[in-house]
């Protein structure tokens, strides 16, 4: 019997031998001032299949495009942003065949992503005058937004013009949204409400709306008290999807959903009957106070552990291209952080809606998350 | 002295030849060697992830203490375990402990206990009236019980939640069938909360204690009862004293597999739970794996630590009885309980029973892969494109084609197979030989040390098996793929069939084989034209069962596929994230067919089917 455990510890330590990690980072570095055309170079003279992680469903057909254009061979796969972090965990440790390239969302796990070396960021120099500095590092690809979008039928349609209207008594059921501790960036928004400018403003739109200064009681700032009070009257639906399509049905009047915008774009939602929030205001001239949802970014980063570095390079120059944008740009939710790029027909540019919307602090959440989410979870109750 | 010493190093030799010379023992060993690689290994691996500082979130949250990534802490357990008093006014029930644990850690038990009864009520009895009954429309009853456990859980409480749900509860945005054909609004207790999830998991899970229960009724000897029957006892006392104890084995396998299920089960508590606020340990789990690991894998611990108890439990309860034996070498003709008016009364029942909870939701499903608009069900509405259409950008629900033109639907079709097949004939092999080298050599030492391997795979949540098989993985450079993933099933699997096994090798009286071994037939043909055709169909279910299970395992295998393409249900799985329910439903409905299929197939071929026909 000792033999035996004495043969599995060995045979343990062995798999534990970890290999050594290439060095992705220097490669990046290095071949930061590339020319399209050096980097088209390097990259078709790399071997292997290109892999692709992303957490959006289009990365598919962008993908495809681009194997087809320079002729490549690989897999891009859609997975939710935790999968992926576990995935990158376990590649960088190792000397297997992983991603070369993610595009990944939640901003917070992003930073400790970076810091534990497992990705590498990568700005193309024929792309860089286009994307603003604080886009750069790291490279946000592109912006989505979810907004307050509501039922627009019956004698009582939830068209609010400010955000405490959400926490009234009559609301209590009637605010769909996907349980924070099932979305990242959900739960993202509401550390961001706590935040020192969101709570102030907050403050200032509850004295809007009530006409007397905001009483806090046991709450931290204003931004918890609406939190909390939002989420005491929120239903939770199962994804943004689903809904997009509850709210939109007729039997769904008084109902206000806080959902992704492009879900609008679904044959299965019946958008005759849906209003955007933002659009009402700026189409009447008004503002919701002091926010009509919030924003946040989906970024482009290189895997340490790539082993077609250049490649990922190519694509990620690729997906910053009006052509490698053309995938989430053919229809309204998703803003390209490239000047080059004009927003969909019908929506608005993306400068509306960095002034209307709550936009994700990556520090402030990694900072702020374990304190905010855990009051979350006691409203979640 | 000198041959004293070697007299005794003799007989040591001796003793190990003996030892050696009995497949049971060589058997029992093979596998003691090779399960503490598949399942301690990987549980030491998911035990050290409890104290371990993982990278974001968690690196961010222990900061304060002056650790850092890969430093080992017991900051994940103060925090999920014993963080009772926030300082907050509501006192424990508002502490961080009992929101994230305790709380859905009570209402995980309610669930499991509950789902496991009525796996056991409904399977039992339905198994019991076709093993032993004169029942009509057994073939019928048997084929369909199974309907619920070929389909992936999901399917069945997004059903439940498509059929009850109205206006006035959970969401409260739209009307289901019964509310908007019927009229009829039931309260929210019946659709979402404990009651819903219980009933849907011990629906599901009911074809475990029929296949079970129903398997040992089948093969029961008749002259036990019949003796009883010549002596005047009542049918009541017969089933008390004589069926009941006999099955007893079965019934607690069933409780271990359903109670160790349902504790893991997620996506039903998501579906039926969560609109309501009503949290269980598992989706808890998932939410923390996202953002707290560490205290993501304490739940898992927890998980399995109950699973543990069980077990041990259960082997408590089978050791102490004398005698598992119900087929020996005589045979004996089971005498039906004749049911006379009650017959077609009950036999209805049932019938109408399964239809609402096997056919009714599939051709649920069938409707909703047809129609364009969410809830409308007018022919205006209805398409075939979800299916066989070209050119579907008009849609915009990501795919182009249906899916019976789509290359990667038949390409993820033909992995899943692949891997069903793999995995159900390793895991149906070993299932097996562990049966035998178990039964063979009961009591002993290696023989329990096997049995409690071989099952605790069953006891880890398939997400956390999943998460440490790929941490596994990435030491084993060849470990990738399909290697990976059939090694995972596989081990994921063995329980059903070892339990198969166990229970088939545990019914059969050692005289049949000791018959051939006097006669001086080898090991391998006594297994092959003795003890496996007399068990055949329970050893048979032994590779059905991960073969169907395999088919719509999911969370299992998310986070080892290579993408979200390889096989059906992470696709279906993607396609129900991004709310494309049709294309969704349509996969599901292809998933169901392909499985009725192969069930259909080897029936024809073998004679057995995953209800191992009983009765029909």
């Amino acid at each position: 019997m000792k033999k035996i455990l004495a043969i599995v510890l060995a045979l343990m330590m062995l798999l534990s031998a970890v290999p050594a990690l290439g060095d992705v980072a220097s490669i990046v570095e290095e071949g930061a001032n590339l020319t399209h055309e050096e980097l088209v170079e390097k990259a078709l003279a790399e071997t292997g299949d290109f892999l692709v992680y992303g957490n959006t469903s289009r990365i598919q057909n962008a993908f495809d495009a681009f194997k087809a254009l320079y002729n490549l061979t690989g897999e891009a796969s859609n997975l939710k942003d935790g999968p992926i972090y576990t995935k990158l965990d376990s590649e960088v440790n190792s000397s297997a065949k992983g991603a070369d390239m993610v595009m990944i969302q939640d901003g917070a796990q992003l930073i400790g992503a970076i810091e534990s070396g497992w990705l590498v960021n990568y700005v193309p120099a024929s792309v860089a005058e286009f994307v603003a500095e604080g886009d750069r590092v790291p490279l946000v690809h592109q912006y989505i937004n979810k907004l307050f979008i509501y039922n627009n039928g019956g004698d009582n349609v939830p068209a609010i013009k400010n955000v405490w209207e959400l926490t009234a008594p009559e609301m209590k059921g009637n605010v769909i949204f996907k349980n924070p501790e099932d979305e990242q960036v959900n739960m993202n928004f509401l550390v961001m409400c706590t935040s020192p400018e969101w709570s102030d403003k907050l403050a200032e739109a509850y004295k809007a709306w009530k006409g007397e200064e905001i009483d806090l009681g046991d709450y931290e700032n204003a931004g918890y008290k609406w939190v909390a009070e939002f989420l005491d009257n929120c239903s939770f639906g199962q994804s943004d999807t689903k809904i997009a399509e509850e709210v939109s049905q007729e039997t769904a009047q008084g109902k206000i959903g806080l959902f992704v915008l492009s879900k609008l774009r679904s044959s299965s939602v019946l958008t005759d009957n849906l209003t955007v929030a933002q659009y009402d205001a700026t189409e009447n001239g008004y503002a919701v106070e002091p926010f009509s949802g919030f924003m946040y970014p989906m970024y482009a980063l290189i895997s340490a552990a790539a082993t077609r570095p250049y490649t990922a390079m190519l694509f990620i120059e690729y997906l910053m291209t009006a052509e490698g944008f053309e995938p989430w740009g053919k229809s309204i939710g998703a803003y390209s952080t490239s000047t080059a790029i004009a927003p969909n027909d019908g929506d608005l540019g993306i400068e509306i809606w960095k002034d209307t919307l709550v936009m994700e602090d990556a520090e402030f959440i990694l900072d702020n998350y374990e304190d905010v989410s855990t009051f979350v979870s006691k409203h979640l109750q | 002295m000198e041959k004293t010493v070697k007299r005794s190093s003799g007989r040591t030799l001796g003793r190990v030849r003996a030892w050696f010379s009995q497949p049971a023992n060589i058997i029992l060993l093979i596998f003691f060697v090779s399960l503490v690689f598949l399942t301690l290994y990987p549980l030491l691996t998911m035990l050290s992830q409890t104290a371990l500082v993982h990278s974001g979130r968690e690196a961010t949250a222990v900061r304060k203490l002056g650790l850092k990534v890969g430093d080992y802490t017991t900051y994940h357990f103060q925090k999920l375990l014993f963080t009772l008093d926030d300082g907050g006014k509501a006192g424990i029930v508002q502490s961080n402990s009992y929101i994230q644990f305790y709380s859905p850690l009570i209402n995980t038990l309610v669930v499991s206990v509950a789902s496991s009864f009525i796996a056991i009520l409904f399977g039992g009895i339905v198994a019991f009236l076709v093993t032993r009954t004169d029942i009509k429309y057994k073939k019928f009853i048997s084929a369909v019980f199974v309907f619920p456990y070929i389909m992936p859980s999901w399917t069945l409480a997004l059903f439940w939640q498509t059929f009850f749900k109205n206006v006035n509860i959970g969401l409260g945005t739209s009307n289901g069938i019964m509310a908007s054909v019927f009229g009829v609004y039931v309260p929210e207790w019946f659709v979402y909360g404990w009651f819903p999830i219980a009933l849907v998991l011990g629906l599901h899970y009911a074809p475990f204690a029929y296949i079970f229960i129903g398997g040992i009724l089948r093969n029961m000897d008749a002259n036990l009862e019949e003796a009883a029957t010549l002596l005047k006892t009542g049918r009541m006392k017969i089933i008390r004293r004589i069926t009941l104890p006999i099955v007893r084995p079965a019934m607690l396998s069933t409780l271990l597999l359903v109670f160790a299920s349902s504790m893991s089960a997620y996506s039903v508590p998501v579906f039926l739970g969560n609109p309501v606020r009503y949290y269980v340990l598992s989706t808890k789990l998932k939410s923390l794996m996202d953002t707290y690991p560490g205290q993501g894998y304490i739940i898992s611990a927890v998980m399995i630590l109950f699973g543990v108890a069980i077990l041990l439990l259960n082997q408590k309860v089978t050791n102490s009885r004398k005698q598992f034996t119900t087929v020996t070498g005589k045979s004996g003709q089971i005498s039906l309980i004749k049911l006379r008016g009650a017959n077609r009364p009950v036999a209805l029942l049932l019938v109408v029973i399964l239809l609402l909870v096997a056919v009714v939701p599939l051709i649920t499903f069938a409707m909703e892969s047809l129609i364009i608009k969410a809830g409308d069900y007018s022919p205006s509405n209805m398409t075939l494109d979800f299916w066989i259409g070209r050119d579907l950008n008009y849609l915009d629900q990501g795919d182009d084609t249906g899916i019976l033109f789509s290359h990667k639907v038949w390409k993820a079709l033909g992995y899943s197979l692949g891997l069903a097949v793999t995995c159900s004939l390793i895991a149906g092999t070993s299932g097996i030989l562990v049966g035998y080298g178990i039964a063979k050599k009961r009591g002993t030492r290696l023989s329990n040390f096997v049995n409690s391997l071989a099952f605790f795979p069953y006891l880890m949540p398939s997400l956390a098996f999943g998460a440490i098989y790929l941490a596994v993985a990435t030491r084993v450079p060849w470990l990738r793929g399909f290697v990976l993933l059939a090694l995972a099933g596989s081990v994921k699997y063995l329980p059903f069939a070892s339990r198969s096994g166990v229970n088939a090798m545990l019914q059969l009286s050692g005289e049949i084989e000791e018959a051939a071994m006097i006669t001086g037939v080898p090991w391998w043909k006594r297994m092959a034209r003795v003890i496996f055709p007399i068990q055949k169909s329970s050893f048979l279910s032994g590779y059905l069962l991960p073969l169907v299970s395999c088919m719509r395992e999911l969370s299992l295998f998310v986070l080892l596929v290579p993408t979200s393409d390889t096989i059906l249900t992470t696709m279906l799985m993607q396609y129900s994230e991004k709310g494309w329910a049709q294309f969704g439903n349509a996969i599901n409905l292809l998933i169901i067919i392909v499985v009725l299929l192969i069930n259909f197939i080897v029936n024809k071929l073998t004679g057995a089917s995953i209800d191992k026909g009983v009765g029909g």
